[in-house]
């Protein structure tokens, strides 16, 4: 019966075989000399393999222990201490848990879903144009990596007639004469805005088109992006969100995919609503010149063909083509503005990059 | 000692006998005394309550874990203690968040600067996270040393996190060059390293493995590792790899006289590894079944109602039921792993083991500080935690 009672005083790792007195506080005797006396109801239950009470005392040496392998003299002990499992996580303490992450989680939601958006427009004017800037150009020497470093510059006449196209253009949205423009050569038909004020107009995307009111639509919807400064707010709400669900999600098991897909859904619809402020300021700039707004829906849909039916929509980062064309469509007006460049000029634009494609 | 006491009066022995040699000290058993059913629901109510508070629970999940591990974990009679907490784990999290905004902030920065001089220059800057995940690990580490407690003396660690991630970032260059051969130099630098500056009360840890023997032992993997594309040899391979690596690591273990040693086979874990496979299998085709006839009672409702075939009507309940069978997936994943790979193996571990000449700490004086959790929380946000 000599290991029923093991006495540990915390400041080192001897076992002392003890014997125990239930008095008015638990006494701690070892070799006939009491060395502890314990509060009952400051004694506590510590983690312990099966068969053993392994117990501590807040008011003793915090490592200090006590380890209990008769049943009796544990069942004796526990009947004293009637706060020995008052530490523990109960329901309560779970329920709490539950609660308060619930609490957070809501919360991170609302931030997510009107904060950042506030916070991306409020931040993005007060970034500084330079560092805009700066950020345009790292960004540009990336798209040339990605896309080729082809700036089409070979045709004089091509060149002349796209500056003007995008001077007059610039001048109807009302943006300053910072705005660089150029067209690269690449088979995607596309065109970007960069940050800090540069459009990018693909060579390819001008072969698909059919008139100057097609291309210039395009130029308008990215001065418009240019204009909302979309690159800064899509950058800010883009970062925001991205470290919001990824502190919501934590490291759960398979968070990585559950961050996926919860930050394209969140961003595919804020940039879905940026693309189509864009649309509205680019049917604004056509109205302005009195020229066609649907002119662009048409290259779109000529671009993309048909989207409705493929893919789930509420992750894609751009409104329908068809449901684009059918809101410019209704915006359309009968042309009463001179044409943005003549026939020659339009021949000249469609061979800016020396490809001689008609 | 009385210094008065007599001289003894028994005669010495008549002739100066060669010394009997001293019998070597039994070795001291590990046990592990564990539940397994009550590990499994431990682990299992976890995964739930990590489902409702999407994944807040996991602070508490994984000190449950470890206290259990750990208070079942019987060396020499006596069982060991984890005396970390879920608000502790919680609190370094947060702490460890707000540490890392700046800094993901100012990668952000430095790296349009960077690119603004050339192009892609920025790739090499990820590698920084990767020193700073190093040090978070020896952080994490050193958390959860000065929470094990055994016969009422804690461990503890001294030591810089920053060294090691020094050392640790300069090994994995040097591993990289030499296509992955320097591993098991580094591994054992590396222990060497943690376990010098580990100590029990006031007795001091060293390690004494050496890389050569780890690598003696695991060599021709390097050579077979072109066959891992094939894939289905890569769980035989990384199931002996584990084993080489514990048996070794274990061996090599010294805290002052007290040494370790480990008689794990090198086929002793397979077993483990390939349940989780099979058992994540048939999860997975559960999961592709539930899903895909979900899907389809969905559709037919639509086409029953007459509404059209890529409306919302179909789109949103099929995501929501994917997202949710996703995530009852991945939390299943993570209850078998736990139990496979977390307690099976640890038991499995425990009880190839021994250890000598316990006496040696016996009598060890108590030393040592708690560390704060903030490098777990680190590692955490980083995505590099341990056990």
């Amino acid at each position: 019966m000599s290991d029923a009672v093991i006495y540990f005083d915390g400041t080192s790792s001897r076992r002392h075989a003890a014997t125990l007195t239930f008095a008015d506080a638990l006494e701690i005797a070892v070799d006939g000399e009491t060395k502890a006396r314990w509060t009952y109801a400051d004694i506590r239950r510590a983690d312990s393999g099966p068969g053993t009470l392994r117990v501590f005392c807040q008011s003793a040496p915090t490592l200090a222990r006590i380890e209990i392998r008769d049943p009796a003299l544990a069942a004796e002990l526990t009947s004293r201490a009637v706060n020995l499992d008052e530490h523990h996580l109960g329901r309560r303490g779970i329920a709490k848990i539950i609660g308060w992450s619930l609490a957070a989680t809501v919360s991170i939601v609302l931030v997510v879903l009107f904060g950042v958006p506030l916070a991306a427009d409020r931040l993005a004017p007060l970034v500084p144009e330079s560092f805009e800037r700066r950020l345009g150009e790292v960004s540009e020497k990336q798209v040339k990596i990605v896309f080729g470093e082809k700036t089409c510059s070979s045709s004089p006449a091509g060149q002349a007639a796209f500056e003007k196209l995008v001077t007059t253009l610039r001048a109807a949205a009302g943006l300053d004469t910072a705005v660089e423009s150029a067209v690269v050569s690449s088979e995607i038909p596309n065109a970007l805005a960069l940050p800090g004020g540069k459009v990018i107009v693909f060579d390819s995307l001008i072969a698909k088109a059919n008139s100057p009111d097609e291309i210039a639509g395009v130029i308008a919807h990215e001065l418009g992006h240019l204009k909302h400064r979309d690159n800064m707010r899509g950058l800010i709400y883009n970062g925001g969100t991205s470290f919001l669900i990824g502190l919501l999600f934590g490291d759960i098991t398979g968070s990585s995919a559950m961050i996926f897909a919860s930050r394209t859904l969140v961003t595919s619809s804020y940039s879905r609503e940026a693309e189509t402020a864009a649309d509205t300021f680019s049917i604004g700039v056509m109205q302005k010149l009195g020229r066609s707004p649907k002119a662009m829906g048409e290259l779109m849909l000529r671009v993309t063909g048909k989207e409705g039916g493929k893919g789930l929509t509420i992750i894609s980062t751009h409104p329908l083509t068809e449901d684009r064309l059918a809101r410019m469509s209704r915006e359309d007006q009968t042309i009463k503005g001179p044409a943005l460049l003549s026939d020659t000029e339009w021949q000249a634009l469609k061979g800016i990059c020396g490809k001689g494609k008609v | 000692m009385n210094q008065f006491a007599r001289p003894p009066i028994v005669p010495p022995p008549p002739e100066p006998s060669p010394p009997l040699p001293v019998p070597p000290p039994l070795p001291a058993k590990l046990d592990f005394t564990g539940n397994r059913n009550g590990f499994l629901e431990l682990v299992m109510r976890g995964a739930g309550l990590e489902l409702v508070t999407l994944g807040f629970y996991r602070f508490w999940l994984v000190t449950d874990i470890r206290r259990h591990l750990w208070s079942n974990t019987v060396i020499d009679g006596d069982a060991a203690e984890y005396t970390g907490r879920g608000r502790e784990l919680l609190i370094g999290f947060l702490i460890a968040l707000a540490i890392l905004m700046p800094i993901y902030l100012g990668y952000f920065l430095i790296s349009i600067e960077a690119e603004h001089l050339q192009a892609m220059a920025s790739i090499p800057l990820v590698l920084s996270f990767y020193v700073f995940g190093q040090f978070a690990i020896y952080r994490a580490r050193r958390y959860r040393l000065t929470r094990t407690v055994w016969r009422g003396v804690r461990f503890w660690m001294d030591g810089s996190g920053w060294l090691y991630a020094l050392h640790a970032s300069l090994w994995a260059l040097l591993a990289i060059a030499t296509l992955g051969l320097a591993l098991p130099w580094r591994t054992a630098a590396l222990e060497r390293y943690k376990l010098q500056h580990s100590w029990y009360g006031d007795l001091q840890g060293r390690f004494e493995g050496r890389g050569w023997d780890l690598f003696k032992r695991i060599w021709w993997l390097w050579l077979a590792s072109p066959l891992a594309i094939l894939i289905f040899p890569i769980p035989f391979f990384f199931a002996y790899y584990k084993a080489v690596e514990w048996q070794w690591w274990l061996s090599g273990i010294r805290f002052g006289e007290v040494t370790v040693e480990s008689r794990l086979q090198s086929d002793g874990l397979q077993g483990f590894y390939w349940k989780v496979i099979g058992w994540s299998m048939l999860l997975s085709m559960g999961f592709g079944f539930v899903i895909a006839s979900l899907a389809g009672t969905v559709i037919g409702i639509n086409k029953a109602l007459g509404a059209a075939p890529d409306g919302l009507t179909t789109s949103i309940p099929i995501a929501v039921v994917t997202v949710i069978g996703y995530l009852a997936f991945a939390l299943g994943l993570s209850v078998i792993t736990r139990l496979y790979l977390s307690r099976d193996l640890w038991a499995r571990v425990l009880s190839t083991t021994v250890v000598t000449n316990l006496a040696a700490a016996a009598n060890v004086a108590a030393k040592g500080d708690l560390a704060t959790a903030i490098g777990e929380g680190i590692a955490d946000g980083l995505d590099v935690a341990g056990f």
